[in-house]
Formats: C-alpha cells, structure tokens, sequence
C-alpha cells in the first residue's frame, strides 16, 4: 500500500503535466484558428480585430466566422475523442471507431430520411442523428456478441466499414429522390466546420451535458470492465447496465457531433490512440487526454483544410481521413495485436 | 481439370466436327483401346472427350467437369435473357417484338437508334466491365485465398479512381484517364501488399490494410474534386459514384481489348490457380512455381480491375457478388474463372437494369445499387457461422 502510494501520486503528477501541454498547445491552435483562413484577412489585421481594433471586416470575419468555427471544433473534437475511448473501451477493441464501425453512418442516414421526410429545424435534426447513432451503436454491439466476431477486432471493423458502405449508399439513394434534401445536406455530408453559427453549439450543449455526466459517473466501472466481465461483476459492478450506459452517451456525443458538423471518420481512432500512447490503457486516464486531444487534432486538419487550397475549402472529413488511414494501417501491422 | 480449358478445347473440337460433347464422345475411333480407356476412366461427375486431329497420332483427350459446365451454360442464358430485358426496357419502352430487327438495323426508326445508339454501346460496356470486375475479383480472392480480398474492398478501385480523376482534372499529367488508372490501381496494389508483407495475406489483417489504402486514395480524390472548378468537378463525378451513364469510348476500347487478352491469361492460369488454393508448401511440392505464378495473377487481376474501372468508376462489389455466385453454382473442384466472368456481366446488366428503370426519370448509378444489394451480402458473409470462411 505505501510503496504503491508515491508512484501513483508521480504518475498522477505526470499526466497532469502532460495535460496541461496539451491544454496550452490547444490554446495555440485556437489562436492559429482565429487568425489564419481561407479569406484575405490576414494574421495581422486578424490580431488587431482580436485585441479590440482593426476594421470592421476583420472584425467581422474574426467574430462571426472564425470563432464560432473553431469552438464548434473545439466541443466536435471533444465529443468524438471521448465517445472514440469509450467504444474502444466498451467493445475491448482498439479500432472501434465511431465513423468506422457505422455509429456516424447511421446518424448521416437518419438525418437524410429525416430531411426527406420533410424535416427542416436544426434541433430536430440533433435528436434524429443521435437517435441514429443509438440504432448503429446497438448494430455494432450486436455485432460484436455474435460469437466469434467480438473476439476479432480487425472482423468488427470489416463488418463496421460494410455497414457504413451500405449506409451511405442508401443515404445517397435518398438524396437522388429529393432535390431540396440533397441540397441542404451536400455541404454537411462530406463533414465540415464551415458555415457553423453559435445557435448550432447551444442546440447540442444540453446532450452534451448529460452524456458528460454519464461518462463520470460509468469511468470507475468501464476502467473494471476492462479486465473482464466476471471481475468486475465480482467488484460490484453491472456490466449489462454499464455497457448501456456508455452506449447512450456514446450515441449522445456521436449524434450531436455528426449533427453539427457531418460524419467525420477517424478522429475517435486516431484520439484514444494518441492519448493511450501518452497515458498508457486504464481508462481513466485516458479520458483526462482525450479532451485536449480531439479538439487539438479537428482544429488543427480545419486550420490546414482551409489553406490548403487557399481561396476554396477543402472538406474537414478529407483531412482527417488522411491523417486517420496511416494509424489504422499501423495498429493493424502490430505485429501483436492489442487488445483492452 | 479446370472449367475453362475444357470449355476451350471443347469449342475448338465443335468447330472442328460440329458436334456435341456426347457425339463426340460416340464418334470416337473404336480401333483405339487407349481412347477406350480414357472414356471409360472418366472420374465421377466429368465427361471425357477425346478427338483425334487430322493425321495426328495420339488422340487428344480432355475432361470437362459437369456441373461447371452447366452453371456455365445456366449463367449465360441468364446474361442472354437479362440483355435482352436490357435492350427492351427503359425510360421508352419498346416491344420485345421489335427489339430483334432492331437489332439489325430495321423497323422503325426510333427503336434503332433507341437500341443501336443508345442501349447497346451501354449493354456492352456492361458487360464488359461486370465480366472485368467478376474475373478481377475471382482472380484476387484465389490469390489471397480470402474470399474478402477483392480489388474493390482492399483499395485497388479507389487507387485506380483517384489516378483517372487527377487525370481527367488535368492535375499537369495529360495522359489518357485509362493508363492513368491502371497506375493508380498498380499503386494501390503495390501499396496494400506492400503493407500486408509482414502479416502475409491471410486473415482479415490483410484486407483491413486494405481498407486503410482505400481511405487514403477515396480522400485524395475528395482533394482533388475540391480543388478545381465546379465544372471540372461534375465533369469527373461519374468516377466517384461508378456509373454508365458517360462513358468514355476510348477507355471502352481499351478494355475491349484487354478483356479477351486477360481472361485468356486468366483461364491459361486457373490449373495454377486450383492449386494455389492450397498452401504454398503443397503448391509448390506439386510442381508450381508459386511466386511466379502469383505476379502473374496479380498482374492480370490489377490490369482488369484498373481498365475496368476507367470505364465504369469504381462498381468493386461486383467483384464480389460475380465470383460469389459462380462458386455457389460450380463445381468445388476448379477456380470457377468463366463463370464468374460471366456472373460479374450478370449482375451487372440486371444492377443497370434495376438503376435505369426502378426510379424511372431519375437514373441511379450502378455503383448504388451494387452497394445497396452487395453490403448486406457482405454483412452476412462476415457474420454467419466461420463454417466456410475460405474460398
């Protein structure tokens, strides 16, 4: 007891140091995100706008365009960081992956046949993505309980990326049929950050509120279920309730981020991924990175996406599929594959 | 003995003496006791043919599996009767009785140029490239001996779109978009196998690999339709979806010339092919030079999938679904490699069927359809009982 006192109070010491470099990192690219864009307003005139003078179409592009994108960035990144290390920690799967494994799919589709439907409002829209992705999360945990599938996380995800190729098939389906849905819905599909007003943020703030609540309440029993369902029955825990728990809030995360900024694939793989190496596998720990991280990794590809190709824009979900891909590739060729 | 050689040889002796197989197998010289007990040591299941040619001595002799046979014939009556509903329906439909003389150029004006120049440039592009696409993926699951493996799900059409859209935007290369996509589907290939090296082929390891090249090439074409002109842009969507709607007539010639050559190659291999579906150990204690024969299937599934694709976009699943049903239907005993040429033009021409005439004003591409009837197929492939896994 004592000899295990000192260590954990220096790893504890340790990942707050480490989370707070990431929080300052994260402060820069916030920074960077305000005063760099795709428009002529550029990081001097940016700065002046910021500290309180410069013209009013540098006020204007700062205030109204920039911010509100980067902390819609900010609360995407946060939701799919952290529903990505919940999915991997409930499925015991290092590549569950919302976008992945059809939980964003899902939402994408329930939102087309919402706007099909007839469906304009953007609240409604929030409740019917996440309704979305509680369907596509019961598929994957379905999924994963037919035997043999479960054990093979690299078969889960060949069943995710088939169920996601049918999905977004039959999204694209629907759109053929609807003009006006197809309309609304092309600059939201492909996942981008632009264009995003600060109502869109208050919309998703309550769910994101209760999911947030959910995960401090289910992070002591999941980081149990970690090593296996019978011990942590045996330590007091309900795995059947836990295992519902984080679904919801996975689906509540995952929902409101694809509502507000499209499905965007591979950030919750390549978050828990980072913040695993950073932090090592006990779950709790690496929900403490995840904040930080997501944020850092969507801010940073929309800063990229929109210098890229500087006049034009490029679609965020390019970018981080870019990023994403190499990762993937690389926690498949481990030569052993981890398992949580 | 494989399907197709049988099938070959077969034509060649039907040419030669205009006979069926059961005739030919009367006709037979009786004075040779050798040809005597060639037929008569037919293995259960197979018809022995034997022939003589011209003034030659040895008589030649060749088994034809049954059953691959006529899943063979089944199959293509079935693309037969589907070509024509093909040609007969549409957003005009025209009677079944006028299709024909049509056909030749006669009765009434608009059926022929209904049936000449618009559906039948666009049947035969169909079947051309599901046969490509059938045969690509055969070809590739042999290999991989995964009947996941094919060029659609580990990245190749997706290396191979991205090449033909950079081409087609004009990305400083003007090379013409079908050489361009038989690079980008080299690339893409190099690039999975390459990654794959350590793990070996087998396995879901393999193909998720694969998934990830496909990520990276379907995102780099994103890039690229996001950097030019909207005009540009729609000028290259076709490629992004898999449609037959514009097809370029160059890319259309190519493969009808590439088709014949790399099915031929491909029913050259499939006595290699029967046997590369055992591990390599016993493979090559029978005789086969493996890594030989690998590159060359390799190559031949690559250049299909590649010519394929600069005509028809990336339609992959039929990759899938044709070899699917022609080992169901065939003999366990050979690579079915006709018949899934075959099954990939089936499923093609009833997928363009089903995308012209189901929405009638509004055409869904056939990329669509495959996925909307291939993902479940796909689905239930991966989940069902690990019973049959392999190929």
């Amino acid at each position: 007891m004592y000899a295990a006192r000192p260590s954990g109070l220096f790893q504890a010491r340790r990942l707050s140091a480490r989370l707070a470099g990431l929080l300052a990192l994260l402060v820069l690219v916030c920074l960077a995100s305000l005063l760099w864009g795709a428009g002529d307003v550029g990081p001097a005139r940016a700065w002046a706008a910021i500290t309180g003078q410069g013209d009013a179409e540098a006020q204007f592009v700062v205030g109204s365009l920039r911010l509100p994108r980067t902390l819609v960035g900010l609360v995407v990144g946060l939701a799919l960081g952290v529903a990505g290390a919940l999915l991997q920690a409930v499925t015991r799967n290092p590549l569950a992956e919302p976008g992945l494994l059809g939980v964003s799919a899902g939402a994408a589709f329930a939102v087309a046949v919402a706007l099909v439907l007839g469906a304009t409002a953007t609240t409604m829209r929030i409740g019917v993505a996440q309704l979305g992705a509680m369907v596509g999360c019961l598929c994957v945990l379905g999924v994963a309980r037919v035997s043999g599938a479960g054990n093979d996380p690299v078969r889960l995800v060949l069943a995710g990326a088939a169920l996601t190729g049918l999905l977004l098939s039959l999204t694209s389906l629907l759109l053929l049929f609807d003009q006006r849905a197809a309309d609304e819905i092309r600059f939201w599909i492909v996942g981008s950050l632009a264009g995003r007003r600060l109502e869109h943020l208050l919309a998703i703030l309550p769910s994101l509120l209760l999911a947030g609540a959910i995960v401090l309440a289910v992070a002591r029993p999941l980081a149990a279920l970690s090593l296996g369902e019978r011990v942590a029955s045996g330590l007091g825990h309900r795995p059947g309730l836990i295992r519902l728990l984080v679904i919801v809030a996975v689906a509540l995360l995952v929902g409101a981020a694809t509502a507000t900024a499209g499905p965007l694939a591979f950030v919750g793989l390549v978050v828990p991924f980072a913040a695993r190496a950073l932090a090592g596998p006990d779950i709790r720990r690496t929900l403490w990175l995840c904040l930080p991280l997501g944020p850092l990794m969507v801010i940073t590809a929309d800063i990229v996406s929109r210098l890229l190709v500087a006049p034009s824009e490029l679609p965020l979900g390019v970018l981080t599929a870019l990023c994403g891909a190499p990762v993937l590739v690389a926690v498949v060729r481990a030569r052993r594959m981890p398992t949580l | 003995m494989s399907l197709m050689n049988a099938m070959r040889l077969m034509r060649e002796e039907g040419a030669m003496h205009g006979n069926t197989a059961e005739d030919g197998l009367q006709q037979q010289p009786v004075g040779h006791g050798y040809d005597r007990a060639t037929a008569a040591s037919a293995p259960a299941g197979h018809w022995c043919l034997a022939w003589q040619l011209g003034g030659a001595r040895a008589p030649y002799s060749v088994l034809v599996d049954r059953r691959a046979f006529l899943a063979a014939l089944l199959l293509l009556l079935g693309l037969l009767a589907a070509s024509f509903a093909y040609l007969t329906m549409g957003s005009s439909a025209l009677a079944p009785k006028a299709v024909l003389p049509a056909l030749v150029g006669r009765g009434d004006l608009m059926a022929v140029f209904l049936v000449q120049e618009l559906r039948l440039p666009r049947l035969l592009a169909a079947c051309l490239t599901g046969a490509a696409f059938g045969v690509a993926g055969c070809l590739m699951q042999t290999l991989a001996r995964n009947r996941l493996a094919t060029p659609g799900i580990i990245g190749i059409d997706n290396g191979a779109t991205a090449f033909a859209v950079a081409s087609v935007i004009g990305l400083g290369v003007s090379l013409a978009p079908p050489a361009m996509a038989l690079v980008g589907a080299t690339t893409a290939a190099a690039l999975t196998f390459g990654l794959a090296a350590g793990g070996g082929t087998r396995g879901y390891r393999f193909i998720v690999a694969g998934i990830g090249v496909g990520a990276v090439f379907g995102a780099i074409t994103q890039l690229l339709l996001a950097k030019v002109h909207i005009d540009t842009a729609n000028a290259a969507y076709p490629w992004t979806v898999g449609s037959l709607n514009a097809r370029p007539a160059g890319a259309v010639m190519l493969l009808a010339v590439g088709l014949p050559l790399g099915l031929g190659t491909a029913l050259w291999l499939t006595r290699a092919l029967s046997l590369m579906r055992f591990s390599d150990a016993v493979a090559s204690g029978l005789g086969l030079r493996v890594s030989q024969r690998r590159w060359q299937v390799l190559a031949v599934s690559v250049l299909l999938t590649g010519l394929a694709v600069s005509v028809a976009g990336p339609v992959g699943l039929v990759g899938l679904i044709g070899p699917e049903i022609a080992r169901s239907l065939s003999s366990p005993r050979g690579v079915p490699v006709m018949a899934s040429a075959l099954a990939g033009a089936l499923v093609m021409v009833l997928a363009d069927l089903a995308g012209r005439v189901l929405l009638s004003p509004i055409e869904i591409p056939v990329g669509i359809v495959t996925a909307v009837v291939g993902g479940p197929w796909l689905l239930w492939i991966l989940l069902r009982p690990a019973s049959r896994n392999l190929a």
